[in-house]
Order: structure tokens, then sequence, then C-alpha cells
């Protein structure tokens, strides 16, 4: 082969066959790289994914490692992310996105790094969708009816039906096509969901024996390199003790300060408190299948049976608000109208009796000759003294109004599986978190009923079904809103959680920790441009 | 202010001669309530106490109900700025949707809120194509027609109000009490604004609309009848819609009229007024009363009486010095808005320079610097070091200072990050433990960075005590549904 035959075939590869080269590098934003930054969690993730994890914990987690089609900026812009830029059709329908050529995958452990492609985004949404995925995402992509490769670097969505917000949808996150073991579905017992690979500013490195998470940055982001080095996630299965290794330097930033340690954080001028996570609120969710639970007066009178506010200023310092319904009161869905029901124990025990509940010969309610005895299930991340003491009231009040309950803390991962996929309890105690959607669709409509599904209590309501998905058809705000607050009253009235307390939620960082935002929902969205000033660094 | 207060006041009644201790309890729950920021709960038992109370205690709550006032005028003013800045955001959002799903009656309501924010010009535009509308219900058009007046008599056309009002058939009660406020707000004595409102609440009887009771407090408060407008408000639903639109069985819209929170704005400066002038005939408290009245008139917007009733206090001889140093910051910024800059610049810069421990009297004199919108360009240096070298709860009237004078300028993040740091946080929404204006303000900061959410926490927990700031929460609640982003994500934990 002569010389210029050889020269000439060598562009050609590099245009044609050769996945294009990250820019990537430094961001040469004047600002320094280095440091690690370790952050106390309050638990450990069960998976690593964006698609199977439906918990807080693990969402920290890929928020880091991945990226989506487009992301969500502080001032609540869209932004692209992995699509350099998009078309939408004059009808709502059709979302085109044009890939960046410059993206890369982390690489999987002894192979090379692989271009990312449009193949991984058509890949992912199939995968999420598939029957056989267990995830709870179905439910909020529903609204696409197909997904189509343009090109390597093109990829069109069509969706059934115009909807509200559609493009701040494709903020889902991207896994590659060749990470998951299985080509069609991904479970939880596939390696990708501890071991997984993305696109984003770190690398999942290693899990180390006491299970923190160690995480480095990608050199190749398509953003710029992250300003820190690594990030640790150390999980404590006591909050308590959390505060305490931020106070002695063991880690850096809290995701979540225990209520009761904020004044101690705030008296401390090395930290800084940053309120974020409006949108959450705890509640005992109750087994709708349990005979016992199926008459909403039985789940109303354990509403009337607690001293909500007590217990909130008892445990918690009085640090939070009571909700009335399924909403935080911080977010725009809120029925203000509503109000929590009060503390009425009396009207809890003639709620009991005219559901045909009757004292038994050792005092515990009855009815067809069973008793009133149930059982209250409790994920051990939660075993925090506070948590310890809101259960055992619970138990406590209950205990006076004639009903048995049995408290039974479980290791996270065991919990999850009792609640989501056996159902085998009769209460919980949980708290949610949602994002500025406040879509509470999954939770409550029927159609979620079953394994790995929210809707753990097997809540339905024709009623309840038809307006959540009114409010999902609709491209008229104020009417998704007049529903939202109508959802509200019917699941207040309805009771099938006992709804508690949003508290306020802090989270605690280092002040050598510099330019950092927190997003208020999804936390690490702007991680890779927080620095540690160089004489700080450890 | 307020501890301040609490300690002054404790101290002249621990000075004041043949007090008797039931009157004292009086006065000193009532304080501790105004600690509280609990002022609707305040002023109501001081009230309530005050024909019991003996001539020597009753100055003393004089006082106290004078300070309340002024701190829920303070509230109900920052209050009225912020629920016009979002009302408007969210009725300007509401009138671009057109066709089947559009308000009718957001033309009204944007209009009606223009003008409470000055826009006479923009809210004669949307009344008219308010009242343009077929089919409208002629309550609705001729309540309309009398802001419409007013819009016209504001955008100084007088002739063409009086004929717009001319237009208005006042035989409907609810249409003749929406005259009578507009004839107030364009300060027309001449139209017996107070005899009409008056007699279009008898014409109803017991039991007048939450419209009616607030067109009467716009009545009540520009006619400076401070009694009658205290009594109204006790009646009056303040959390109410001034309209519920129904756009189907699954879409409703409710407006409010922020106008009220204006009103009860001017309500409580002129009780507060009024209370503190009573406390000042007595000659000792006179020089406290002289303290909070120079507050109050510069609240009022009242710059030569806050002058002179400040210079009172200051020619005294034996007052205490941190208040003494604050009623001079006052006094300068009254100066400068006299025009007399040098002077008060002078005074600011002596007293920062001089006071470098002391964050509240920097603090005081941001704020009166902010103010007066002079550039505090020599004194903000000052003030960022003393913050930043501040410890914890000294230094938290500092960052809060700072916070308002970055929300001032537009920087939003700053000014997150200042009056986040002068918040207590272990009850971040509670006003027991923050200041409601402090919060206030916050809730501004948050909202203007798209933080919605942080800014309706706040708003949720200030409902529990002033129920008129629902008209704030329902259009923030709009604005946050129309414009976030998000996937509908949700997670346990």
């Amino acid at each position: 082969m002569n010389k210029r035959i050889v020269v000439v075939l060598s562009i050609l590869a590099v245009v044609v066959g050769t996945p294009p080269v990250s820019p990537a590098g430094p961001k040469n934003d004047g600002r320094p790289d280095g440091g690690t930054l370790g952050y106390g969690e309050y638990g450990r993730p069960s998976t690593l994914d964006p698609i199977t994890s439906n918990e807080m914990v693990s969402l920290r987690i890929t928020e880091l490692v991945f990226n989506g089609l487009v992301g969500i900026d502080e001032k609540q812009e869209i932004v692209p992310e992995l699509a350099e830029r998009w078309e939408a059709s004059k009808d709502s329908r059709t979302y085109t996105f044009f890939l960046r050529k410059d993206v890369m995958w982390h690489p999987k452990e002894g192979e090379e790094a692989k271009p990312f492609t449009a193949d991984d985004v058509v890949f992912t949404y199939k995968i999420m969708m598939h029957p056989k995925t267990t995830t709870p995402l179905k439910v909020r992509y529903e609204f696409i009816e197909s997904v189509e490769k343009l090109s390597d670097y093109g990829v069109q969505f069509t969706l059934k039906r115009p909807i509200l917000n559609a493009l701040a949808k494709f903020s889902f996150k991207v896994i590659p096509k060749h990470g998951p073991s299985h080509p069609l579905y991904l479970t939880r017992e596939d390696p990708f969901v501890r071991q997984p690979i993305g696109t984003g500013p770190f690398v999942v490195k290693t899990i180390t024996t006491d299970r923190e998470i160690v995480l480095v940055a990608n050199e190749n982001y398509f953003k710029g390199r992250s300003h820190i080095n690594k990030f640790i996630s150390k999980p404590f299965a006591d909050q308590n003790i959390m505060t305490q290794a931020l106070m002695f330097n063991a880690i850096d930033m809290v995701v979540l300060v225990n209520p009761r340690d904020i004044p101690e954080l705030q008296g401390d001028k090395r930290f800084v408190l940053q309120p974020y996570n409006a949108l959450s609120y705890a509640f005992f969710g109750y087994n709708l299948r349990s005979p016992l639970l199926a008459d909403k007066r039985v789940r109303q009178a354990f509403t009337y049976a607690v001293n909500r506010q007590e217990v909130l200023d008892s445990f918690f310092n009085g640090q939070g608000t009571l909700v009335s319904g399924p909403f935080a009161p911080g977010s725009w869905a809120y029925n203000l109208d509503v109000r929590p029901l009060p503390f009425d124990p009396q009207k809890a025990v003639a709620l009991l009796r005219q559901a045909g509940f009757a004292p038994g010969p050792d005092g515990t309610l009855q009815k067809d000759g069973k008793k009133l005895t149930l059982s209250l299930k409790v994920p051990i991340e939660k075993e925090s003294e506070a948590v310890k003491r809101v259960v055992l009231a619970f138990q406590n009040y209950l205990k006076n109004i004639g009903v048995a309950v049995k408290v039974e803390f479980k290791e996270w991962q065991a919990w999850k599986e009792s609640v989501f996929q056996e159902h085998d309890f009769d209460i919980i105690f949980a708290s949610w978190v949602f994002d500025d959607s406040a879509d509470i669709s999954s939770l409550f409509h029927s159609a979620e009923i079953g394994a790995w599904k929210n809707n753990f209590g097997g809540y339905s309501n024709p009623e309840v079904d038809g307006l959540i998905v009114e409010s999902k058809l609709t491209l008229d705000h104020e009417k998704r809103r007049t529903i939202n607050r109508k959802l509200h009253a019917i699941l207040a009235e309805e009771a099938p959680y006992t709804f508690l307390w949003t508290l306020t939620n802090y989270s605690g960082y280092h002040k050598k920790l510099r330019r950092v935002a927190i997003h208020p929902y999804k936390f690490f969205s702007f991680a890779d441009e927080w620095f540690i000033p160089a004489a700080d660094q450890k | 202010m307020a501890r301040l207060g609490v300690t002054l006041v404790s101290a002249l009644i621990g000075l004041m001669a043949g007090a008797a201790s039931a009157s004292d309890d009086a006065v000193v729950r009532a304080m501790r309530l105004y600690e509280q920021h609990h002022y609707e709960d305040a002023a109501r038992t001081l009230q309530a106490d005050l024909p019991a109370l003996n001539p020597t205690s009753r100055a003393a709550a004089y006082l106290t109900l004078g300070m309340i006032y002024l701190g829920n005028a303070e509230l109900h003013r920052g209050l009225h700025e912020a629920g016009i800045t979002v009302q408007l955001d969210y009725l300007k959002k509401l009138v671009a949707v057109r066709g089947a799903g559009g308000s009718r009656f957001v033309n009204l309501y944007l209009g009606k809120t223009l003008l409470e924010n000055g826009n006479a010009g923009e809210a004669t535009k949307y009344l008219e194509r308010f009242s343009a509308q077929r089919g409208l219900e002629p309550r609705y058009k001729a309540i309309a027609g009398a802001s419409l007046g007013l819009s016209h008599f504001l955008g100084k056309n007088a002739q063409a109000a009086r004929a717009q009002w001319a237009t208005v058939d006042t035989a409907d009660p609810e249409v003749q009490m929406a005259l009578a406020a507009a004839y107030s707000q364009a300060g027309l004595k001449d139209r017996d604004p107070v005899g009409m409102g008056d007699a279009a609440l008898k014409k109803v009887g017991s039991s007048p609309s939450s419209r009616m009771l607030e067109n009467l407090l716009t009545v009540y408060a520009r006619a400076g009848l401070t009694d009658k407008s205290l009594e109204l408000v006790k009646l009056a639903d303040l959390k109410a819609a001034s309209y519920t639109e129904a756009l189907g069985e699954t879409k409703t819209i409710s407006f409010y009229d922020v106008a009220a929170l204006g009103d009860l704005a001017a309500m409580y400066r002129q009780a507060s007024v009024r209370y503190l002038e009573k406390a000042a005939a007595d000659a000792q408290i006179k020089p406290t009363a002289d303290y909070y009245l120079g507050a109050a008139y510069a609240e009022a917007g009242e710059v030569e009486l806050s002058l002179r009733a400040t210079g009172a206090f200051l020619s005294v001889a034996n007052a205490p010095l941190p208040q003494r140093n604050r009623a001079r910051v006052r006094y300068a910024t009254a100066q400068y808005l006299q025009g007399r800059r040098g002077e008060a610049m002078a005074v600011w810069e002596t007293l920062a320079q001089g006071q470098p421990a002391e964050p509240g009297l920097l603090a005081e004199i941001l704020l009166g610097c902010a103010r007066a919108k002079a550039g505090c360009a020599s004194i903000e240096p000052w003030a960022t070091r003393a913050a930043e070298a501040g410890e914890g709860r000294k230094a938290r009237s500092l960052n809060i200072a700072l916070g308002r004078l970055y929300l001032l300028r537009g920087d939003h993040g700053r000014a997150v990050a200042y009056l986040e740091a002068g918040r207590d946080k272990s009850n971040k929404n509670r006003i027991e433990s923050n200041d409601p204006v402090m919060l206030v303000n916050l809730a501004a900061a948050y909202y203007r960075g798209r933080q919605f959410s942080e800014s309706l926490e706040i708003y949720f927990e200030m409902s529990k005590h002033f129920p008129v700031v629902r008209r704030i929460q329902e259009a923030m609640q709009g604005m946050y549904a129309m414009e976030h982003k998000s996937a509908g994500d949700v997670k346990i934990f």
C-alpha cells in the first residue's frame, strides 16, 4: 500500500469508524481541581442505577454518574445535556433530539470506553418500559408512543398525546446498551445495578467492605472534568452519629441534618446549612388488602388517635409542620382549605365502633372474633432515636383506643421486599420525596398496584383514578391544579395513609466546599462545579 | 426591635409609680406576644384589658399597643409589596391564556392589581377589556366600572373618571361599596365614601360578602377611621377569595384583591401613631413613645414628623445609648430624605466606624441607608466584614440587613445567602423565632430565584397566624404550577 493510500484510509477511519475523541478535560474556569468530598448518607442504596431504584440514596448517586438528554438548571430552565439541541413538532407530539458527539461512556473494567449514541437512548427507553424490568418509572413514560433512531446521533420520540412539561420528562437518565447483562430488561439481580457505568461527572470506582461508595472524577466528562477528585458516600445507620462525624471532620457534608442537630451546626461557623427537599412528608401507610384496614373509618380513627403535633414537638423539636393530605405544604398542589385532622381519641373510638369493632376480654378491639392486631414495619435505616420514639408513640396512641400494634424493624432491602414486593405488612412508616411535579399518580392510581410499584397499600378508587388520568391528560395548568386540590381533599378523607408532617430539611456542609448549589430534589445535579480551595484539600 | 422594646417597656413599668400588678400583667402578657410576633393576639389581649387599667398603666398599654401595631404595619407593608409582585406575575400568565380555557375575570383582577401597583394606564386596558366582554353579570360590569373610573382618575383624566363613574348604577349595595372604595382611593372626600359605604352595608344587613368588607376597609382606612377599621377586620375572613370563577367541573380559579394588604398596612400604621401619640401624653413615657413615634411616622412616610419625634427623643439627656444611636440613625435617614445628604452620610459613617462591635446598629444604618435609597457604598464593606466576623445570634440582624439590601438590588442569590445566615434554622418558618418581615423578604428572594417550594413553606407557616397571606399563597402556587420543570419523580426514604 502506498503512503498516500495509507494516509487517506487513516483519515477515513477517523471520520467514519473511530468514536469521536472527547475534547473534555479540565474546566479551565480558574477554579482549582483536587480534593475529596466525603458525605454522610442515612442509608445504603440497594441499587446504583437510575432505572430500578426508587429511593433517595440511590438517586443522589445516579445524579453523579448519569446524564439525561436534557437537564434542568437552577433557574428551572431546560438545558442541553446529552442532547445538544432538540426540535418539537407543531402539534407537540414529536420530539427530535440531536445528540452530542463527544460523549463517552465510563469504561468498563478492562475495556476501552465506548461512545454514547442514539442506540443507548432507544435501549434505555425500551428497557425501562419492558414488563420484566423492575422500575417505578413506567407510569411516567406511558405517554410515549414510540422511539426511533434517526441516525447515530439523532433520535425521535413520538408521544401518544401532547402533555404538560414534556421536555422535562426527557431528563430521564440514559444507561448504556452495553451495560446490563440482559439485552431486554433490567432487574435488581443484574450486576449492572451495583457496578453501573454512565456518562456523568463521576465514575463508580469501588464499594468498600464498609459499604462506602467511592466515585472518582470522570477525566473525559463532556462538560469538563469536575473540580473535586473524589466523592465518597458513607452510610450511617443512625442519623444522630452523622452530624457528629461532620463536627469531627470525618466527613465534609451531611445530606440531611437531623433536626435536633440544627442548632449545634448553626452555631458553628465552620459549616453552612442549606435548606432543600421541601417537598417531602412522613406517613403511616396502610395495607388496604387487610380486611381490618379496608374500612376507611378504621384508618381515619388511627389518624384521630395520634396527637401528631405532640409527637412532632416532642421528638423533632417541633421542626416541621403537619400535613393534611398527599402533598407537601411547599407544593403548588397543596389544598390550603383542607386542615389536618385534630387529635380526638374519642372520635377515634366512635369511628371504630361504627366500623363494627368492640372491646374483647383483654381490652383489644375485635370484630367477628378477629382481634385488631396489626404489624408495623419500619426500615432499620430509620432506626434513629426520634423514629423509634415516633413508632413507639404511635403504638401507644393506638393501644389507648384498643388497637394492638407490633413494631418490627427490618433491614432496608428486606423492608422494601416486604412492602413493595410481598406486600407483607399492615402498616409502614416511611416518607416520600417529590420533585416539583408533586406527581402522586404512582402512589394512588390502581394501575400502580403490583410488585415493586409505588401503590404498595393497594389503594383503589375509581374517582381518584379518573382524576389522576384527567390531570395527566390536561394541558391546562389551572385545571391540573384544581384537580390536584380535589385529589388532596379526597385522599385526606379516604386516609390510605395517616399523613404526618414535613420536616425541616437541611443539608450541612463544611465551608471549605465552594460554589455549592444543591438541587432541591436531586441534590448533586451541579456537583461538577463545586470545588475545594487548594489550601483546604486533603 | 422587638427585644429592645420589651426591655424598654419592662423598665418603664418598673419605674412607674402606683402601677397595679394586674395591669402590669396585661402589658407584660401583650409584650410577650409582641416579642413572639403574635401581633393580632397581642393587640386583642391588650385592647380587651384596656378599660380595666388605671390611668398610669394605661399609658404603658398605649405605648405597647403602638409598638404592636407598628410591627404589624411593617409586616403588612412587606406583604403588600410581595402580594403585588406575585399577583402581577400570576395574573399576567393567566391573561395570556385565551380561548376555551381562558378566564373572563382575570382582566378585572389584573386591572385592579395594576392599579394597586400604580400602573393606571395599563390597568385601564384590562378593565376595559373586561367590561367589553359579552354576557357579563351587570354587578361585575359595574364593579369594573368603578375601578375603571379610578384608573382614569389616577391617570390624570378626571373628566373621563367622572363620566365613567356616572354610568355606575349603585342600586346593588356591592356596587355601591365598590364605588365608595374607588372614591376613597381617589381621595374624593366630597363624594362621602364613608356615608356610601355605611349605607351599602346597611342595605345588605348581617351577611356582607368578603368583597364588600374589603372595600369597606379601604373606605375606613383611607378615612383614618382606625377603630372602625379594626372592628371590621375582626369580622372579615381574610383568607376568602374576592371571586371564584368556575370554568367547568374540574377548573376553578380564585381571585384575590391585594389592595386589602395595603389597607391593612395603612390601618395598622394609623393605629400605631394614634396609640403612640396617646402614650406620649404621659410625661414619664414620652421619651420612649417619641422613640417609637419617630419610627411610626417614618413608616407612614411622614418625614418631618419623624424628624420631630426622633429629635425630641434625642434631646432627652439620659436616653440609653443603644436607643440613642438607633435614633441618630433614623434622624439621619429623615435628614437624607429631606435632601441633607452630607449631614446624614456623616452620621451614618461616624456611627458605623465608631461601633463596629455592635452588629445591630450597623444593621440599622444599612437599612436606613437603603430606605433612603442612598448609595451605602462606604458602609456596606464594613457591614459585610462585620457579618463575616460576627458570631451566630449576634450577627443575625446584620446578615438580615445585608440580605434586604441585596433583595432591593435584585441580587436574589446573595439575598438568600445573607437572609439564611440570619434565620433561626431550628425553627426556620416559625414567626416566634424569626421576624416575619425577614421571612417575607426571604420568601421573596426564594420566589425570585424560582425556589417556589421554599417560599411557599414560609407562607404556609405564616398563614396560621396571618390568614391574609392566602392571597400570596394561591397566586404563588399558580406560578409554581406553571413554571416548574420536572419529570414527575418520587422516591421513598
